[in-house]
């Protein structure tokens, strides 16, 4: 076995992006341009879910490769249930990186200026000359779609992966992203980061996976609840027949859900 | 031929070739050339493993050059990190191709046949090798053409039959469209190359 693993010396060479408490995020250019260089060729993005210190060593080697396998698993059964989700490039189990096409855009918690970085110009009143469009908006303009389109391609998104009976595990607004209409493949809402994925057909787990959308909505963009609402009409529209249960179920879920008791 | 250097990789597979072959005429002294260096033995055996010590792949069933790069790559890294299932690490690209675990089957299906008329030669080594495309001549009888050709050649159907995308969901939404659905598939096939690893 080689002494430092290929794995990791292209992480040496990447540009690391963000860091999460699970993965470090790094942008690379996986395969080099050819002798002829004619083509550029693709960038994919690579997540490397590093050792934790706090684990004992067997348990985080083994946690690590099953929780890689588990998200490049769940990864093909959306691209074969045709759920839009990036393509696989590369997968090294053993140091834990994962390797994935590279989504050109914003994340759908970006371009609806959620957090902290929206706070600023919500307090703006519609007084204002010139400048009173939010730069959030702007930006989704850029993309040209409206708000609440991009609630119907959620909506949709999310439907066809429950069909599928894949339980996304994680569904937040950081986790959902828009792909440039300037890109090869388009406009596109593309769910990432399937790492606490599963698959399951019950009622239950579908509507606690809607029910962890809307509590992320409604903590990460103020008055957000027209936005869900709109992203519930559009997953109603796609799952047909089966939103009925799904729609109970959320319901109760939704009384049962965190700091809901009646009691005093 | 287009020559591709991996910095990142160790030497000696830090140099991979890629060629493609058309209207090849000697597919099944090749084939035959390949059983023989493989049951030859002593310094002959040595010589003649060396000089088809190449991939060959029946090109219809490259779907584009970024699925090969990307069984090519998983090739290496089972090689480089002691899990290869293979004899080499160029058998090993088309175990990569192929979606189940048989090897036989792999090389049935992915590799030189007596009637292949396209081939995808490969060679993977180190910068100290030269000449690698006169060492892919000597072997083959073909036409040597550029690599964008591959996309003519694709043969979709036999791609869909062997990886059963048939019926799958995804196909069924794009089959309107055959160039939205022929990019679709090589998606499809080049993450499942690339997984193929901890596929359950």
């Amino acid at each position: 076995m080689a002494a430092q693993s290929p794995s990791t010396r292209l992480l040496e060479t990447a540009e690391k992006i963000s860091q999460g408490a699970e993965a470090k995020i790094y942008r690379a250019q996986l395969h080099p341009s050819s002798s002829h260089g004619d083509q550029a060729v693709e960038q994919i993005l690579l997540k490397y879910r590093f050792h934790k210190q706090y684990r004992h060593p067997s348990l985080d080697a083994s946690l690590t490769k099953s929780r890689v396998a588990g998200e490049a698993r769940a990864l093909i059964r959306c691209l074969r249930s045709g759920v839009n989700v990036p393509g696989i490039r590369m997968v090294d189990a053993a140091e834990g990186i994962l390797g994935i096409e590279w989504i050109d855009g914003k994340s759908v918690r970006f371009l609806l200026g959620g957090g902290a970085e929206g706070e600023e110009e919500i307090e703006e009143t519609t007084d204002e000359p010139q400048e009173d469009v939010p730069p959030e908006e702007d930006t989704l303009q850029e993309y040209g779609i409206s708000q609440d389109a991009l609630m119907g391609l959620i909506g949709t998104e999310i439907a066809k992966m429950h069909q599928a009976d894949i339980i996304h595990g994680d569904l937040t607004t950081s986790n959902m992203m828009l792909r440039h209409p300037s890109t090869r493949k388009g406009l596109q809402l593309v769910l990432i980061d399937f790492g606490l994925a599963y698959t399951s057909t019950l009622v239950e787990d579908k509507a606690v996976d809607l029910y962890v959308l809307e509590r992320a909505f409604s903590s990460t963009h103020p008055e957000s609840e027209p936005l869900f609402a709109g992203v519930m009409k559009a997953y109603e529209t796609k799952m047909g027949k089966d939103w009925a249960p799904i729609s109970r179920r959320l319901d109760d879920v939704r009384l049962r859900g965190r700091k809901r008791s009646m009691v005093g | 031929m287009q020559s591709f250097h991996y910095p990142h990789l160790p030497s000696e597979y830090s140099n991979v070739h890629v060629a493609l072959f058309t209207d090849v005429t000697n597919s099944a002294e090749i084939r035959s050339r390949i059983v023989r260096a493989a049951q030859l033995e002593g310094p002959d055996g040595e010589t003649e493993r060396e000089a088809v010590s190449f991939a060959f792949l029946d090109a219809r069933l490259i779907c584009s050059l970024l699925h090969l790069q990307t069984a090519v790559y998983q090739a290496i890294l089972a090689q480089v990190q002691g899990t290869i299932r293979t004899k080499t690490v160029h058998s090993e690209i088309l175990w990569a191709l192929n979606p189940t675990n048989n090897i036989s089957e792999a090389i049935r299906r992915y590799g030189v046949a007596d009637t292949t008329a396209a081939l995808i030669v490969v060679r993977i080594c180190s910068p100290e090798l030269e000449n690698v495309e006169q060492l892919m001549r000597t072997v083959v009888s073909g036409k040597l053409s550029p690599l964008d050709g591959l996309a003519d050649i694709t043969d979709w159907s036999s791609v869909k039959k062997y990886y059963k995308l048939n019926g799958e969901p995804a196909l069924k939404a794009v089959a309107k469209d055959p160039a939205r659905e022929r990019a679709l598939v090589e998606e499809i096939v080049t993450s499942s190359v690339a997984m193929k690893s901890v596929m359950a």
